[in-house]
C-alpha cells in the first residue's frame, strides 16, 4: 500500500516530467501562431495567426513532400508489417534448423545504424538504377523495419500459449490458417503498436531521403522541412508552422490507434 | 473406432530420456489412464501419440496404421489440454465448430453436432459467450465439447481436471467417464493423481522415470502391485513397507501392507505389535493412525471415529492375507 504522501509525491514527479516533455511542443505551437511580421521569440503567444500554416504549406511545397512521404511510409509499413508477422511467426513458434543463427542475422539489421551502410547502399542502388526513385527509399526501409518487426513479433508470438497453436493443428487448421485466423486476431495490439512505431520511424527518416533522391518531386517531408529552414532562417513562426505540418500525420495516427492498444493492454491485465 | 499400440517407443530430449521403451496396447473403446509422478514421461507419451512430438524410436499404431510420420491432423484424434487452449476471440459455438469447419463438415451437420454436444455438456446457454466470460468449470466443459464434436478415433486428455477445485473435480471425473462410455471412444487420459486413475480407468498404466512400471485394472494394481513403486504409488494412505527385523517379527524380505490390513489387536492377526502413535487422521467414517514401530512406520485402520492421542501406545496386528513381499534389492514383487 502506498501512503497519501507517497501518492502525492508520485503525482508531483510525473507532473514535472510531463511538463518538461510538453513545454517544447507547446512552445512550437505558440511560435507557429505568432505574428509573422512581429519580433520572433520562441514560445511566446502574441495572437492566433493561423495563416502561417497556409503560408508555410505553400512556401514549403508541402503538397508534394507529404505525398512522397505518404507513398513511401504506407508502402514500407504495409510490406514490413506483412513480412514481420510472417518471420516473427516462424521464429516464435516453429522449430527449424538454423533458426537461431538466422534470427541473429535479423538482429544484426536492427543494430547497424543507417549511417554505417548509407554509402555502400547508395552505390548498390545506383548500380541497379534505383537512385532517384521511390524504390530507393522504400526497399532499404522495408529491410530495416523488418529487422525490428521480426524481433517484435517473435517476442509476441513467444507469449502465445503453445497449446493454442497445437489445438488448432489437431483441429485440422493449416499453419497459414492458424496464423491469420487464430493468432492474429489476438495479436492486434502488438501489430498496431508496431505499425505506429514503423510509421513514425519511416515518416521521420531524413538521411536516406537526403542521400538517395535529388528530384524535388520525390523528396519527403522531413527533407522539405530542412530545405525550408535554409530559405527562411529569419522566419521562426513559419518554420514552427512547417514543423507542425510535418509532425501532424504521426500524431493523428497515434491518437487514432492508441485507443486500440490501450484496450489490448487492459484486456491482458484483467485476465491476469 | 480404433485401438492404440505403442511398440518400444522412446523419446529423448538431448540427454534426457523422457520415455524409454514404452510398449502398451490400448483396446478399442478402452479408457486407459497414464499415471505417475511429475516428470515421469506421461505428457511426452501422449504428445507423441498426438503427433505433437516426434518419436525417437519405436512405432505408434492407431488402428492398424503406423502413425510415426502422419501429421497430427491426419491422425483423427482430439485432445483436451490442461489449460483448455480455447480460442479466446471466438464464441463457444465457434470454438466447438472450429475443427468441423476445418474438416469441411457440411453446415447442417455442424449445427446438429454442436447442438448435441452443447446439450450433453450443458453449454446451451453459453454458446454465444467468449472463453474470457466463462468460469473454470464451464471452460473445461467447452474443452471437452470441442473434443466430443469431432467424433474422433481417440480422445487424448492431459490432466484436464487439474485446474478445477476439489469438488468440481470429483463431479467432472464422473461426467467424463459417463460421456466416454456413451460414445465408446478409445481414451488415453494422463494424470498424476492416483485417485483419478483408480476411479476412472478401465486399465491404468503406471509410469516412473520414463518407464512403464505396470499395466492393469485398478483392482490388479491395488491387489497385486508388480513392484514397490506401484505398491507405494497406488492407494491412499500409501502402503507401508518394513522388514521383519525392524518390527520384531519373523517375516522375510521387505513386507508391504496397506492400512486396512493393519488393525487394532485382536485374536487371529499376526502380532501383537506395540508402537507409539505419531499422527491421527480422523475422517469421521474411518480413522488412520500412524504408528512408529522401531524403525518403521505403519498406518493402522480403525472403523468410525477412534479416540486416540499422539504419543500414546497402541497394540495392533497384521492381516496375513494382506501382506505383500518385495525383493529388498530390486523392489520386484515376490
Ligand atoms: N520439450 C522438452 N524439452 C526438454 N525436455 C523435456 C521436454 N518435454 C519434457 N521434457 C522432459 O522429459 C521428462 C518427462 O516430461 P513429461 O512427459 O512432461 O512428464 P510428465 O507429464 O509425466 O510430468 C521430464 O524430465 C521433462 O523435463
Ligand atoms: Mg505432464
Amino acid at each position: 500500500m502506498t501512503s497519501r504522501a507517497e501518492q502525492t509525491l508520485g503525482y508531483v514527479i510525473l507532473g514535472v516530467f510531463s511538463l518538461i516533455a510538453l513545454l517544447p511542443i507547446v512552445g512550437i505551437l505558440f511560435t507557429a501562431l505568432q505574428d509573422p511580421d512581429g519580433v520572433a521569440a520562441f514560445g511566446s503567444l502574441n495572437g492566433l495567426h493561423f495563416e502561417n500554416f497556409k503560408t508555410a504549406w505553400e512556401d514549403g511545397n508541402f503538397g508534394s513532400y507529404l505525398k512522397s512521404s505518404i507513398i513511401v511510409s504506407v508502402s514500407v509499413v504495409f510490406f514490413a508489417t506483412l513480412f514481420s508477422i510472417l518471420a516473427g511467426y516462424a521464429f516464435g513458434l516453429m522449430r527449424f534448423r538454423g533458426s537461431t543463427v538466422l534470427f541473429y542475422l535479423f538482429l544484426l539489421g536492427l543494430m547497424v545504424p543507417t549511417e554505417a551502410i548509407i554509402v555502400p547502399l547508395y552505390y548498390d542502388l545506383r548500380d541497379l538504377n534505383l537512385t532517384n526513385t521511390y524504390w530507393a527509399l522504400i526497399l532499404p526501409q522495408i529491410a530495416t523495419s523488418v529487422a525490428f518487426g521480426t524481433y517484435w513479433m517473435r517476442t509476441y508470438f513467444r507469449t502465445v500459449p503453445r497449446s493454442l497453436v497445437e489445438a488448432a493443428r489437431l483441429d485440422g487448421a493449416s499453419t497459414w490458417f492458424t496464423l491469420w485466423r487464430v493468432l492474429l486476431p489476438l495479436a492486434r495490439p502488438a501489430v498496431l503498436t508496431m505499425t505506429v512505431l514503423l510509421f513514425m520511424w519511416t515518416w521521420n527518416e531524413f538521411l536516406l531521403a537526403l542521400v538517395m533522391v535529388s528530384d524535388e518531386s520525390l523528396r519527403t517531408a522531413p527533407l522539405g522541412l530542412s530545405f525550408f529552414q535554409g530559405r527562411n532562417t529569419s522566419e521562426l513562426s513559419l518554420m514552427a508552422a512547417a514543423s507542425v505540418i510535418v509532425a501532424l500525420p504521426v500524431v493523428i495516427l497515434y491518437i487514432f490507434l492508441q485507443r486500440h492498444f490501450i484496450r489490448g493492454m487492459l484486456a491482458g491485465a484483467v485476465k491476469g | 473406432m480404433a485401438g492404440v499400440r505403442f511398440e518400444g517407443v522412446g523419446k529423448r530430449f538431448g540427454s534426457v530420456e523422457a520415455v524409454r521403451e514404452l510398449s502398451l496396447e490400448i483396446a478399442d473403446g478402452e479408457f486407459m489412464v497414464l499415471v505417475g509422478p511429475s516428470g515421469s514421461g506421461k505428457t511426452t507419451a501422449l504428445r507423441m501419440l498426438a503427433g505433437l512430438e516426434a518419436i525417437s524410436s519405436g512405432s505408434i499404431f492407431i488402428g492398424d496404421r503406423v502413425v510415426n510420420q502422419v501429421a497430427p491432423r491426419e491422425r483423427d484424434i482430439a485432445m483436451v489440454f490442461q489449460d483448455y487452449a480455447l480460442y479466446p476471440q471466438m464464441t463457444v459455438f465457434d470454438n466447438l465448430a472450429f475443427g468441423l469447419r476445418r474438416r469441411k463438415v457440411p453446415g447442417a451437420d455442424i449445427q446438429r453436432r454442436v447442438a448435441e454436444a452443447a446439450r450433453v455438456l450443458d453449454l446451451e446457454a453459453l454458446l454465444q459467450r467468449r472463453p474470457g466470460q466463462l468460469s473454470g468449470g464451464q471452460a473445461q466443459r467447452v474443452a471437452l465439447g470441442r473434443a466430443l464434436v469431432r467424433e474422433p478415433q481417440v480422445f487424448l486428455m492431459d490432466e484436464p481436471l487439474s485446474n478445477l477445485d476439489a469438488k468440481l473435480r470429483t463431479q467432472t471425473r464422473g461426467e467424463i467417464r459417463r460421456l466416454q462410455q456413451e460414445v465408446d471412444t478409445t481414451t488415453v487420459y494422463v494424470t498424476h493423481d492416483q485417485v483419478e486413475a483408480m476411479t476412472m480407468g478401465d486399465r491404468i498404466a503406471v509410469m516412473n522415470e520414463g518407464r512403464l512400471e505396470q499395466v492393469g485394472t485398478p483392482e490388479e494394481l491395488y491387489e497385486r502391485p508388480a513392484n514397490r513403486f506401484v505398491a507405494g504409488f497406488i492407494g491412499s494412505p500409501a502402503m507401508s513397507f518394513f522388514t521383519g527385523a525392524e518390527v520384531g517379527l519373523n517375516l522375510p524380505n521387505v513386507v508391504g501392507v496397506r492400512p486396512e490390513h493393519v488393525r487394532p489387536w485382536r485374536e487371529g492377526l499376526i502380532g501383537p505389535l506395540k508402537g507409539r502413535i505419531a499422527f491421527v487422521e480422523a475422517l469421521g467414517r474411518e480413522t488412520f493412525v500412524g504408528v512408529d514401530v522401531g524403525e518403521a512406520r505403519l498406518v493402522v485402520f480403525e472403523e468410525g471415529r477412534a479416540e486416540r492421542d499422539v504419543g500414546d501406545e497402541i497394540e495392533f496386528g497384521l492381516v496375513e492375507s494382506g501382506l505383500r513381499y518385495f525383493d529388498a534389492d530390486s523392489g520386484a514383487a515376490l
